[in-house]
């Protein structure tokens, strides 16, 4: 519960346009098949090349499926994908950098030579050599992905634990006689959890990008799935006669990973934590001060 | 004064830390053996950087120490593995310096000593109010700070809801490292005569680390004098302010101000001079030497054994027992004050 109401806490601190361009696109990408005015698949080829009209706002593409009910639709396969991506590569970092912050000495020292292969790679040549391996396919795309991102978080896991454990509130917890479990548990993981989740808001939009890329490529989704990247496919050989279908989903692809990345940043420029005013504070330390009763 | 069997016993203990150059190490505590009674209230006094926090660190466990053994009631720590050790070592509890870092600021002050009662085993809840609110009337806090963030206290309260929180594990040694020295002067003397209450009313045993010479002298019926990772006076805190026979506790004893103006105008300037010597190449033999008026040829050559001047006084130092011998003959320097409150001394 914590966790939610610290980051509700430092979503409140941030630049506008980015929260509305991420706000956005999390709402489409929930609310997509209500929202969608018509079916994304449905083809009319009478309706192919359409421009702008009533029938079709953003016009149709050359098969003459709606494209506005595509941008939508793709919202959600990007969101999906991205949360999958972003889940599995959190969940095995945050353990990796833990146990490594935890731990400390040589455990330490072999998992983070594990990690710093991992970043020594780029993400989209490690995913690429996984597609390659296993062939084109949904979750073959999602565990590729995974397996290029989850060393970043590692790495800042292990930052923000090494951090936390050298706080002297863990060093009392030890005297009490907690168990490392306890500490483990109930403490590091949790700061931890807390902290990456907000970096890796930033990460976000990359992965948005490398399924778009991905799928550009033909590697990543496959069609009828609607998916931006595979929207600019479809359109790129009539870019001239038709080019608002190229930059139509180009557009909303751009908003969404720099709406993500001004958001990480932000956040990761506003990490002091200023939960009370200074006044409200003052206050309350005034009345709390009284309560500390004269020695006899 | 030590007794048959002690309650917590440091022999010959060492720990030592890496340098930040390679291949060197600092032996923050070198060699040292110190002992705990039921209910006794230690001092252990130094500069500051002698090794005072490190031993208090090591004997919780939070340090790893390089040879030596710790013995609680006659056991020896270092035979006991994980729970068990947990267990044991509970007895023992660390007040830190800082009241600001010590406890978690995501927990209220209620829910911190909570967790404190689940690791001693008590899991209901009533049981946990209950007791939540004893220990932190035993500190002179309302109840009502239970629901508070440690943001919202002073640094007094937080370092009362730390007290309170080790009471929790029901300790029988305190080690205390500096406990007040963070508090405003105003608000020291409340937390000292705090840790006598408790002292008085709960019969812990305290190890008190600090440099303010003037409380450790109210407060102790016993103390260590620290230099560089080495215990190099021990006695009775009556006697060592008296008649200290080491150079080192001579010159920091010299080194308060007497509160009458008569004596502060005859009170001779401390004989130290210098800085303390890198933790990482000590001076050979004794290690107050390079800083030492004294200072003859034989210091050089081999540690001075601590001599036994009394039967609860020792001192590490060829030329002890002439100090010990010329305190004699001198009228006290500071004498010894009513064992009164220590609110008083800083009413003067
Ligand atoms: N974690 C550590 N790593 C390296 N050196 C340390 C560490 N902790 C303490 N020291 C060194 O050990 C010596 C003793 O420190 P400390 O026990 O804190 O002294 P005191 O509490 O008496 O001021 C100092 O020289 C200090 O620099
Ligand atoms: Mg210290």
């Amino acid at each position: 519960m914590r966790i939610l109401q610290d980051f509700a806490r430092s979503l409140r601190q941030l630049p506008r346009v980015s929260m509305v361009a991420v706000g956005v696109f999390v709402t489409l990408g929930v609310l997509a098949p209500y929202i969608a005015p018509h079916d994304p698949n449905a083809q009319d080829l009478l309706a192919a090349h359409a421009g702008i009209s009533w029938e079709h706002w953003l016009g149709a593409d050359h098969l003459g499926r709606d494209t506005l009910s595509r941008l939508i639709v793709s919202a959600r396969t990007s969101l999906v994908g991205m949360c999958l991506v972003l889940l599995i590569a959190l969940s095995v970092g945050i353990t990796i950098g833990t146990i490594a912050g935890y731990k400390r000495g040589w455990v330490e020292e072999v998992l983070m030579r594990i990690v710093d292969v991992g970043l020594a790679m780029p993400s989209l040549i490690v995913a690429l050599a996984v597609i390659g391996i296993f062939g084109t396919g949904y979750w073959n795309m999602i565990f590729a992905l995974a397996l290029a991102w989850w060393p970043g978080s590692a790495r800042i896991s292990r930052a923000v634990a090494v951090g936390v454990m050298n706080r002297p509130h863990i060093e009392t917890l030890r005297v009490l006689g907690a168990s490392p479990l306890r500490v483990y548990f109930h403490h590091l993981l949790p700061t931890t959890i807390g902290a990456v989740l907000v970096y890796a808001t930033a990460d976000a939009g990359a992965v948005a990008l490398s399924i778009a890329t991905l799928s550009f490529l033909g590697l990543g989704i496959q069609p009828p799935t609607p998916e931006w990247g595979q929207m600019l496919v479809d359109a790129l050989p009539y870019l001239e006669t038709v080019p608002m279908q190229v930059i139509l989903p180009g557009l909303v692809l751009t908003a969404v990973v720099i709406g993500f990345n001004l958001l990480g940043e932000s956040i990761a420029l506003n990490r002091v934590p200023t939960p009370l005013s200074r006044r409200i504070l003052a206050s309350r330390r005034m009345l709390a001060s009284n309560w500390t009763r004269a020695q006899q | 004064m030590p007794e048959a069997q002690p309650l917590l016993r440091v022999e010959n203990l060492v720990t030592r830390f890496k340098s930040v150059e390679r291949s060197k190490w600092i032996s923050a505590v070198d060699d040292v053996s110190i002992t705990l009674a039921p209910g006794e209230m230690v001092g252990l006094v130094g500069e500051s950087g002698c090794g005072k926090s490190t031993l208090g660190r090591t004997i919780v466990g939070l340090e790893r120490p390089q040879s030596g053994r710790i013995l609680l009631d006659g056991v020896d720590l270092s035979t006991l593995r994980g729970a068990e050790l947990r267990r044991r070592r509970r007895a023992i509890q660390y007040v830190f310096q800082d009241p600001y870092a010590s406890l978690n600021d995501r927990q209220t002050i209620g829910e911190a000593i909570a967790e404190a009662l689940i690791i001693m085993g008590i899991s209901d809840p009533a049981e946990q109010r209950r007791r939540i609110r004893t220990l932190l009337d035993q500190v002179g806090l309302p109840d009502a700070l239970a629901e508070r963030y440690p943001r919202e206290l002073s640094g007094g309260q937080r370092q009362r809801v730390a007290i309170a929180r080790s009471l929790a594990v029901e300790p029988r040694v305190l080690i205390c490292d500096e406990p007040v020295s963070a508090l405003d002067l105003s608000i020291r003397a409340q937390v000292m005569n705090l840790f006598l209450r408790l002292h008085k009313d709960l019969g812990v045993a305290c190890l008190f680390i600090a440099h303010d010479l003037a409380l450790v002298r109210q407060a102790t019926s016993r103390t260590y004098v620290m230099y560089l990772g080495k215990i190099i006076e021990e006695a009775t805190s009556a006697e060592l302010y008296a008649r200290p026979s080491h150079p080192y506790s001579k010159a920091l004893l010299g080194s308060i101000p007497s509160a009458d103006p008569r004596i502060e105008v005859t009170r001779e300037p401390p004989e130290i001079f210098g800085d303390i010597p890198s933790p990482t190449n000590p001076p050979s033999g004794c290690r107050f030497r390079t800083r030492c008026p004294h200072a003859a040829e034989v210091c050089a050559s081999a540690v001075p054994p601590l001599v036994a001047l009394s039967p609860s006084h020792q001192a590490g130092c060829v030329l002890a027992e002439k100090f010990y011998a010329e305190s004699a003959a001198q009228p006290l320097p500071h004498p010894a004050p009513a064992p009164r409150d220590i609110q008083t001394m800083h009413a003067r």
